[in-house]
């Protein structure tokens, strides 16, 4: 029996990467651990910033938003499960001055702590230095927007009447980090001490208020402690997340985390493409290695031993290094890009360093030792004698089984079946198409070859010759290829959306209340400031008592789901732009009919389908309409939208007031204060803020989408440089041979140079087509996207296909040209 | 001792099977020297490839010091040889990532001996390489890469070392230095040789000689 071998593992590692063996092995394992790491660090730190951001929209982790006043054991409780809490009361109400001036202000009184999430930013004087001073305005003090200061013609240190209550000025509110999501908000911002309140006087049963108890803490208290209160929360009583704060930011956070998810699956593709490249060549070199040991006795064992435990501490090695790396990389982005992202690190997990470490330790398994163990335990002699080719200790099932294990790595990674689906599908079809397609087009290739001059013809006989390997190689640059086409593709989509969703000069200002006196005077007044005018919308309040007779529940405590809604009703002839119409049709323009048209989550909240009879009352009226079409509206269009809209004719015994929108510019704020003097029963909202915020977002998320798109693409760029290794040293011996037997630099470069080429074109061409079946399926299935064809992709990847792996291929072997034939031949 | 039982070898073809080695039979008794001579292409290499083990027959069977091969699993197989037989491959066989001296080491460490450092070192010397150890093998010549596997095949201390065309890559000069090395250190250790050659002097310096043709062999007298 054999003794016990005294050489380890460790001791072959280091002999092979002294001999300069593993270099390539160990870089492509770096590379792949450190930028999955790096990438997945990234993106996971981003998403926890992105997210943390988008809770100061909440200026909390969780609102309980009601409209009536809030019971003191909500918040007892809250504080005892160890929650941070604040609490906001948002009403409109006169405020006045000792020069009784008089201006409607949106007056939202706070407690001490708020804002639990980012900043409350305040100035002394109207216009003067921004500080954060984590401060909120003491009892019987008031801040003031900059805006109400003009308006009611008071300075810092004046007095301004809330009811009853006189406050004095001590300072301006610039900016609230909740003022999109909890604009109760028709008028300029007054800023007061919840404490207050009582002494104002303006708070009455039925007043129009909106109370807010904001939250702060871990999730799953926050999640305990809604599902505690979830149960008894009535009709007007809700709890808010950071998803449903604001949607629009909701959903770009959405679409990002989408792509960042997908870019991160991208990026374990392609390392596992990398590492399965050079683990192979690493076999292929050392398939002689294994048959010499066996003949000088090694056993199976032992070869098991030596190269699996030497395989596995590389695996290691190379994983705690990529850790390292990877986790640098993600800090020196950080670093690189904070002021324009704009956010600071969030967590990272521990998530990422597995996913690397599982990436590496995945593929040498899959790709590396499986020939090696397989040369294990074939006859040595065969080996050395080339009766079984060294290549061939690949099988298909290797390929098979690391695939599979990488898409399990990439779907545990995204977490996201139909995103890896879609990844998948595209990859299915580049490989599947591609072998067949490799084999007829290098073909066509020798036939063409023919007809050509001498370095075509060495080039694709090159080519030809080699079918099967190229083929392999050419699947391998498609895939990395497509990877990267993918993602260029659903960037652009998802940038694209984001700018068509707020384009400049989107309405950045509504206006309520428009008496029908003033539709017109109005209309002039914003075309003499040169502000478009939009559409003017009719406006009547009215509630949905009953659906097919059947009267709904008035509120939430009678446990009921379908309830009793009263909405803002509009009439219109026509489908107003920005919806769709999901049942029924849309009426004729001077239809008498007694219908109706409702969005489809108002319709699902009443409990009404297509065809339904609703009973609706409008003041001391009732009247019945049938449901005749159920829409969906674009809430994030920010243009008017309505759940409820009837034809023409049956609003009209109805009186109505008008809504519109229209864009005012930052600099011409100061044209508000003109026109609420002029038509002072108007009421404005503001949603200049909201739109900022939404723009900063997404220009954020935009930035780092740009970033991720950087480094995979640099990813990708390596898949490519180790496939172009992976046959380099083939390719080098016949070049060498060539050489030898006098073939001049010219005829070399260039048959080497048009043989990468055709193979990068036909790779780009197999790539296009994958990326097409890919970016389709990610933004019809995966990533609620439009889908947007993209002509430009056909000839980015042919071109980029035939000059990058050209030009990799050329200076990967310009060493057959450059070092002596003989020094070549005995090197590889 | 070596013997080998009415052996074949045929390898399947395109259009059918093609015989290399067609029923052949032998003794070669301990520390004999023998040189199988032949025309290319004539199944030497294959003949000596199973002797040592390095592959299977397709009929017949190797035996060695009395231990039939044909009983034998590739893995057992391979403890024969770390334990009684030495190869020297034509095409010397190196590994590219180890120095010299740790060419010469890997069967030695292989089979768990101590000492292995020193005794590579002697025989590195021994071949007259004492100040190359620490050259990997593509910074040597042909010739001192043949004497590094030479060194490596006795290293090991061997009771058979088998030799495929030993001096087939080289020129006359170093092949007779290769040659001389072979020998002499044949000689000292007292190993059986068996070696595979087209070179007439190398096959001179044998005691037995055979001569193979078209898969069959034949003593010389």
């Amino acid at each position: 029996m054999a003794a016990r071998s005294s050489m380890s593992p460790l001791v072959l590692l280091l002999r092979d990467w002294r001999g300069g063996e593993l270099g390539v092995l160990l870089a492509a394992l770096l590379l792949a651990v450190s930028v999955v790491v790096g990438i997945s660090a990234f993106v996971s730190s981003l998403q926890s910033a992105l997210v943390s951001e988008s809770k100061q929209f909440l200026a909390a982790d969780s609102v309980v938003r009601s409209g009536r006043a809030l019971p003191v054991e909500w918040r007892q409780r809250a504080v005892s499960e160890g929650l941070a809490t604040a609490v906001t009361l948002g009403f409109p109400s006169m405020a006045m001055t000792d020069q009784d001036e008089l201006y409607l202000a949106s007056i939202k009184a706070v407690t001490e702590g708020y804002p639990l999430r980012g900043q409350l930013r305040f100035s002394r004087e109207p216009y003067g230095q921004v500080t954060s001073t984590g401060a909120i305005p003491a009892p019987g003090e008031a801040w003031l927007a900059p805006r109400l200061f003009a308006l009611l013609k008071v300075a810092p240190g004046d007095r301004v009447w809330v009811g009853d209550k006189p406050l004095t000025i001590t300072g301006t509110v610039r900016s609230e980090p909740d003022a999109t999501s909890a604009s109760f908000g028709y008028g300029p911002r007054l800023l007061m001490n919840l404490d207050d309140i009582p002494a104002t006087g303006v708070i009455q049963p039925g007043s129009r208020v909106t109370w807010r108890l904001l939250l702060g803490g871990e999730d799953a208290v926050l999640q305990e402690f809604a599902e505690w209160l979830r149960p008894q929360l009535i009709q007007g009583q809700r709890i808010q997340g950071v998803e449903d704060g604001q949607p629009t930011i909701a959903r770009t956070l959405d679409r990002a985390q989408g792509f960042l998810l997908l870019a991160g699956s991208l990026g374990v593709v392609l390392a596992a493409a990398a590492i399965a490249l050079a683990a192979r060549r690493f076999s292929v070199r050392h398939t002689d290695h294994v048959a010499v040991m066996k003949s000088l006795g090694s056993s199976r064992q032992q070869i098991a031993r030596l190269y699996g435990g030497s395989l596995l501490l590389l695996g290691l090695l190379a994983t705690c290094l990529g850790w390292a790396l990877g986790w640098l990389i993600q800090a020196v982005f950080f670093r690189l890009f904070a002021e324009q992202l704009g956010v600071a690190p969030g967590q990272v997990g521990y998530e990422p360093f597995l996913i690397g470490g599982a990436t590496a330790l995945v593929c040498l398994g899959f790709f590396a030792w499986p020939p090696l163990e397989r040369r294990a335990r074939v006859p040595p002699m065969r080996v050395l004698r080339r009766e079984v080719d060294a290549d061939q200790g690949q099988r298909r099932g290797d390929y098979a089984r690391g695939a599979i294990s990488v898409f399990g790595l990439m779907w545990w990674y995204s977490g996201d079946l139909k995103l890896t689906g879609s990844v998948v599908a595209g990859l299915l079809l580049t490989v599947g198409l591609g072998f067949l397609l490799a084999q007829l087009l290098l073909g066509s290739g020798r036939a063409l070859g023919s007809a050509a001059g001498s370095v075509w013809r060495l080039g694709l006989a090159n080519l030809r010759r080699r079918s099967s390997a190229n083929a392999l190689q050419m699947v391998i640059f498609a895939i990395a290829i497509m990877l990267m086409l993918v993602l260029v593709i659903i960037r652009t989509a998802l940038i694209e959306q984001w700018q068509a969703q707020l384009p400049e000069g989107t309405p950045n200002h509504f206006m309520l209340n428009i008496a029908p006196g003033d539709q017109d005077p109005l209309a002039s007044f914003l075309q003499n400031q040169g502000i478009e005018p939009q559409p003017q919308f009719p406006m009547t309040r009215g509630r949905i008592m009953a659906v097919n007779g059947t009267v709904l529940a008035e509120d939430r405590s009678s446990g009921e789901e379908r309830r009793q809604r009263e909405a803002n009703f509009t009439h219109s002839a026509e489908l107003p732009a920005a919806n769709i119409l999901l049942e029924g049709t849309w009426w004729s323009v001077d239809t008498a009919e007694e219908v109706v048209s409702l969005e489809q989550e108002f319709a699902r909240g009443v409990g009404a389908e297509l065809g339904d009879v609703l009973t609706i009352r409008v003041g001391a009226d009732e009247f019945e309409a049938r449901v005749a079409s159920i829409r969906e509206s674009d809430w994030q269009s920010m243009k008017p939208n309505f759940f409820v809209i009837f034809p023409p004719a049956m609003l009209e015994r109805f009186p109505k007031t008008y809504l519109t929108s229209f864009f005012l510019p930052p600099e011409e704020k100061a044209l508000l204060n003109s026109l609420l003097k002029q038509f002072p029963t108007v009421t404005v909202i503001e949603l200049d803020i909201v739109i900022g915020e939404v723009r900063t977002i997404v220009e954020r998320v935009g930035q780092a989408i740009e970033l991720v798109l950087a480094v995979i693409l640099l990813a990708g760029a390596l898949v490519l440089v180790a496939g172009v290794q992976a046959s380099v040293d083939i390719r080098l011996r016949e070049s060498a041979l060539l050489r030898a037997m006098g073939a001049g630099r010219g005829l070399l470069l260039g048959s080497l140079v048009i043989e990468f080429a055709v193979l990068g074109g036909f790779a780009g061409l197999l790539a296009v087509l994958g990326a097409e079946v890919a970016a389709w399926a990610l933004q019809t299935q995966a990533l609620d996207l439009d889908y947007q064809a993209t002509p430009l992709v056909w000839p980015l990847g042919i071109v980029a296909g035939v000059l990058v792996i050209g030009v990799l291929g050329l200076l990967s072997c310009r060493r057959a040209v450059v070092v002596p034939p003989l020094v070549v031949l005995r090197e590889v | 001792m070596i013997k080998a039982i009415n052996l074949q070898k045929s390898v399947p073809v395109a259009d059918g099977t093609l015989e290399i080695l067609r029923g052949i039979s032998f003794e070669i008794k301990r520390g004999e020297t023998a040189a199988i001579v032949g025309a290319s292409g004539s199944g030497k290499s294959t003949l000596l490839g199973l002797l040592a083990g390095l592959d299977t027959a397709s009929q017949g069977d190797v035996e060695i010091d009395g231990q039939p091969l044909i009983a034998l699993d590739e893995d057992a197989r391979a403890a024969l040889r770390g334990e009684k037989v030495g190869f020297v491959f034509q095409s010397f066989q190196l590994l590219p990532a180890l120095t010299a001296l740790e060419n010469v080491m890997l069967p030695l460490e292989l089979a768990g001996q101590s000492g292995a450092l020193q005794r590579a070192r002697d025989y590195l010397e021994r071949v007259g390489l004492g100040a190359r150890l620490d050259h990997y093998p593509t910074m040597l010549s042909g010739g001192e890469q043949q004497r590094v596997a030479i060194a490596r095949a006795f290293a090991a201390s061997p009771a058979i070392l088998f030799a495929d065309e030993p001096t087939g890559n080289l020129d006359t000069n170093t092949g007779n230095k290769i040659i001389e090395l072979l020998f002499e250190l044949n000689q000292s250790e007292g190993t059986t040789l068996v070696l595979v050659t087209h070179d007439e002097r190398l096959a001179a310096r044998c005691r037995r000689r055979f001569l193979m043709d078209s898969g069959t062999l034949e003593e010389a007298s």
